[in-house]
């Protein structure tokens, strides 16, 4: 049966997570769905790949870090096959001279720190507390829509004034303390805090991860709350058992449970609007499918100008659009390994946690400056997890798979990348032999995805995972531009449900938080 | 051409200019001109100069039009010496209510907008309906931002299938790039490449009919025509912001003191003078037209969102289609067309004799607006403002304060003053078609 011919009530475009979820709500609320996805497979960015022949490892995006656990309950995605091979995986800042230090205020880990550096370890105490306190203020925020700022609605400053509110009541000592943090640097924050380097930097990464900023970026300490507040609702990072693929195909179940209609291969070209109402949308293979809810899970700006166009929309709102930033700044690297590499150090149970890798503070800003001015830096911050040791469904007994992110990778280097990628993957393994020596010679195969790759392959602009750069100048309200950032488009029946909207990351509260407005609206028209 | 303009071409694709002459040309006419080329040269601006160095500029007709001055009272025009005066007002005024004035406007922002989708740019960019406009006519046009706000207001000339000249007073040219995001076009500022004169007046037909533009009384209002005049490609609209029969001419730099000259050469038996900017001031007031950055603030340039203006404030909700295509604002203008104003841009009269100056506008005692425009109208003895009200529904019983100085001693006056509803003056003739050639008066 052709698409064309049925009918249905909502329109999911793009099958990444946040669409599946989106069309999970919608169906799950009685709507026929549709989802279209133009690539072949679900996901996106969220996908478990083969390095070479049963090695599997999540190609892009490694952990689950905010996804909400109300969405894996309310979807069933464990009845839908989802599994955890670790919940809550501890991090770990890998250090030279193998003390290695645990990111955590369990007991134990904290009774070591003492020992090495008693103002730290107490620094640390305070430092977690109090970026907890900032995150939860700011929690209420991430699990609705925005507030809407401009114009004559006061809806902004009602919100931030609960927040303020909100932070006094959780013990905040003073209302400065948090207004110091939020446009704050990272890098100016953990030096008045922290003593030891290697905690210094942890922390600066920690907050840096993903961005194109430098840990003296100003609004960078803002991203640790953020992305802090992200994770209140799932406890920590998690792996899921398969991979990120792992996920997405338990949503994919989940919403064929609940009767979406999901095609792939089905990209779409342009989104039919008439006198201000998006009727439906025109595919690349020349369907018309038309429905009074469309959902878009592609990035807001290729959904407004690209799919849309810019003649539909004001020009201010075209321009602001155009303008929002998208400077990708992560390379991945996928490597399947003969053994696991050893790092001295680390004991056995460790292997499976979030490892960073992170040169000295001083050295993280030159690295930043190398990426501003389209260099290879000689130093990366890295991100390694080794999902290979708590989940053995990935690689053959005894061998393993290591991801890394690697931090502050310019789309364009001066020169080319041709004759650079072997440089970059020789750094990278180079500064991994300081702590597995053995790194080397354990490598089977891997496969290297460049930002230019991260667009190629998933579609990302500019090679910027998460559709808009995630700074405080483009989240919360700003998101992806303040008259979008309530899901709504000017476009009546149009609706943003991707992670260039509020609250981004992989967390698929977009696509259920535009689902809900989705519904909202339908019933009251 | 572009390369003697002062401001430089946009988008530089180092394209030149099209030839906007329809048939040959020929070589103007040397003879007619005064001034000789090395005068001419210490004002054409070095071709080294880095742009918008020169913060002082002079039309090409600078000239020309000081050759007229009487007074030597000069101000200053979107950065050009524009004549404030040339002769007497009164002289000046006469001659644009009985006669005809030449006015030099080449001051006022000159856009060419062209390219495959100059069409739906320009829909997309102004309130009203673009696709309408036929080639060789001109609409008025008002812009404004995502919020309804009016950015700018002027006039949009169609010159071509796919070429339009968009004529303000203001420059816009960010937010007119801004909008051409996903428009095949090009937007350029042609200001300094384009010379415009005024011609207004009951015998405006009539002196360009004498020197050579045939057929001139058969140009409809808000229609254009090209006219070859010896070789000179002159581009004449009728159009003009005074309530007279009037038109405008656009031409080519080098052309203009030739066009100059010559329209005084056959214009001097109807009465033809060259008039300054304090006449075309006067006549706007009393036509009750709003000047963008007097009358009101354009939306990017007014600071607090209350000094900004909606179309429907300044009067000109007949520009407004929300019912066609989609341009931007339409949104917000549909729902504030439904709300109440928040004030009213308006036109005023003072039955007072002697000319005054002031500034609040009082209802029932209290402050209640701002004069933006004064001005006295010799025909009619009366004080004339456009003034900017708070809107309110009820009985009107407005009055200004004016401080009225006698020799030495000040008295301060409470005058009434009575809302217009319509233009005090308005000639009929500016209607007619065909144009008069030989007004009665």
């Amino acid at each position: 049966m052709r698409l064309a011919d049925r009918s249905f009530d909502a329109i999911v475009i793009g099958g990444g997570h946040n669409g599946l979820v989106a069309a999970c709500y919608l169906a799950k609320a009685g709507k026929r769905v549709v989802l279209l996805e133009a690539s072949d497979h679900l996901g996106g960015a969220l996908a478990t790949g083969e390095i070479s022949p049963d090695y599997m490892i999540s190609t892009a995006a490694h952990l689950v870090e905010a996804m909400p656990r109300c969405i894996e309950k309310e979807l069933k995605l464990a009845r839908n096959g989802l599994r955890f091979a670790a919940r809550n995986v501890p991090t770990i800042a890998l250090s030279r001279d193998k003390r290695h230090l645990i990111l955590s205020t369990r007991r134990r880990d904290l009774a070591a720190l003492k020992q090495w550096n008693a103002h730290d370890a107490a620094a640390l105490v305070a430092f977690l507390a109090r970026l907890k306190t900032h995150a939860t203020a700011l929690r209420p925020f991430l699990l609705g829509a925005p507030p809407l700022s401009g114009g004559p609605s006061s809806e902004a400053a009602t919100a931030f004034r609960k927040l303020v509110w909100r932070a006094r009541r959780l013990g905040q000592p003073s209302f400065e303390e948090l207004m110091h943090a939020v446009p704050a640097s990272i890098g100016d924050i953990v030096d008045e805090t922290f003593e030891m380097p290697l905690l210094r930097a942890a922390f600066a990464f920690e907050a840096l991860r993903g961005t194109a900023e430098g840990p003296y970026s100003p609004g960078t300490a803002f991203n640790l709350i953020y992305r802090r507040a992200l994770q209140l609702e799932t406890k920590g990072a998690s792996l899921p058992r398969g991979g990120m693929g792992a996920l997405i195909e338990a949503l994919r179940r989940s919403a064929e449970s609940f009767g979406v209609a999901i095609k792939t291969d089905a990209a779409v070209k342009r989104i039919i609007v008439e006198s201000g109402v998006a009727k439906g949308v025109e595919t690349v293979a020349g369907d018309f499918l038309h429905a009074p809810m469309m959902l878009s899970s592609v990035d807001p700006r290729t959904t407004m100008l690209d799919l849309v166009g810019p003649a539909c929309l004001d020009a201010g709102l075209a321009a602001r659009l155009a303008q929002t930033s998208r400077r990708g700044a992560t390379a991945k690297l996928n490597l399947a390994l003969e053994g696991l590499p050893s790092i001295a150090g680390l004991s056995p149970e460790e292997y499976g946690a979030r490892l960073l890798v992170v040169p000295p503070l001083n050295e993280l800003d030159q690295a930043f400056a190398s990426f501003k001015r389209g260099e290879l830096s000689d130093e990366f911050a890295m991100e390694v997890t080794i999902p290979s040791v708590i989940d053995t469904t990935l690689a053959p007994v005894g061998h393993h798979v290591m991801s890394i992110l690697i931090q502050h990778v310019p789309y364009d280097v001066a020169g080319g990348w041709a004759g650079q990628r072997d440089r970059l993957l020789n750094r990278v393994i180079e500064t991994l032999s300081h702590y597995a020596p053995d790194i080397r010679a354990r490598i089977i195969a891997g496969e290297m995805l460049l930002p230019s790759d991260i667009e190629a392959k998933f579609g990302l602009a500019g090679g910027e995972w998460h559709c808009g750069e995630m700074r405080p100048d483009q989240l919360l309200m700003f998101r992806p531009a303040p008259e979008l950032a309530q899901y709504r488009t000017p476009l009546q029946g149009l609706y943003l449900c991707g992670a260039g909207n509020h609250p981004g990351g992989i967390s698929g509260l977009a696509g259920q938080l535009a689902a809900k407005v989705a519904l909202s609206e339908g019933r009251r028209a | 051409m572009s390369e003697e303009s002062d401001i430089p071409c946009v988008e530089g694709t180092g394209r030149e200019e099209p030839d906007e002459t329809p048939g040959f040309r020929e070589q103007p006419d040397f003879e007619r001109l005064e001034a000789s080329p090395e005068v001419d040269e210490l004002f054409a601006p070095a071709s080294d100069e880095p742009p918008f160095s020169r913060r002082v500029l002079t039309t090409p007709l600078h000239l020309s039009v000081a050759a007229e001055s009487r007074t030597n009272r000069w101000t200053d025009w979107n950065g050009y010496t524009t004549p404030e005066i040339l002769t007497t007002i009164d002289d000046e005024y006469r001659a644009l209510r009985y006669a005809a004035a030449l006015t030099d406007i080449s001051p006022m922002v000159k856009y060419r907008i062209s390219g495959r989708d100059a069409a739906s740019y320009l829909d997309r960019l102004v309130t009203g309906n673009v696709m309408r406009l036929s080639v060789d006519e001109v609409m008025p046009v008002v812009f404004c931002e995502d919020r309804g706000f009016v950015v700018g207001d002027g006039h949009l000339f169609r010159l071509g299938e796919n070429e339009y000249r968009l004529v303000t007073e203001e420059t816009h040219l960010a937010w007119l790039l801004d909008s051409a995001l996903g428009f095949q076009v090009h937007v350029e500022d042609v200001s300094a490449a384009l010379v415009a004169l005024s011609l207004q007046g009951p015998h405006a037909a009539a002196v360009l009919n004498a020197a050579g533009f045939y057929d001139i009384e058969t140009i409809r209002p808000y229609a254009a025509r090209w006219f070859d005049l010896g070789g000179m490609p002159v581009y004449v609209s009728r159009t003009g912001a005074t309530g007279e029969l009037g038109y405008e001419l656009w031409g080519d730099p080098e052309d203009a003191p030739v066009l100059w000259a010559r329209l005084f050469d056959k214009g001097a038996e109807f009465g033809l003078a060259a008039t300054g900017y304090a006449v075309r001031e006067l006549a706007r007031i009393e036509a009750g037209i709003p000047r963008a950055g007097c009358d009101y603030l354009g939306a990017f340039a007014a600071v607090d969102l209350a000094d900004a203006s909606t179309p429907f404030e300044l009067g000109l909700a007949s520009l407004v289609d929300l019912e066609s295509g989609h341009f931007t604002g339409r949104d917000a203008l549909r729902r504030l067309k439904q709300q109440e104003p928040r004030h009213l841009v308006v036109s005023m009269a003072l039955d007072f004799p002697e000319p005054v100056q002031f500034c609040a506008v009082e209802r029932e005692g209290a402050i209640d607006g701002t004069a933006t425009s004064i001005g006295f109208s010799p025909a009619l003895g009366l004080n004339l403002a456009l003034a900017r009200l708070r809107y309110r529904t009820g009985p009107v019983a407005l009055s200004v304060e004016v401080d009225f100085r006698e020799g030495l001693s000040v008295r301060r006056l409470k005058i009434p003053a009575r809302l217009l509803t319509e233009a005090v003056i308005g000639s009929p003739m500016r209607h007619a078609v065909p144009a008069p050639l030989l007004a009665e008066f």
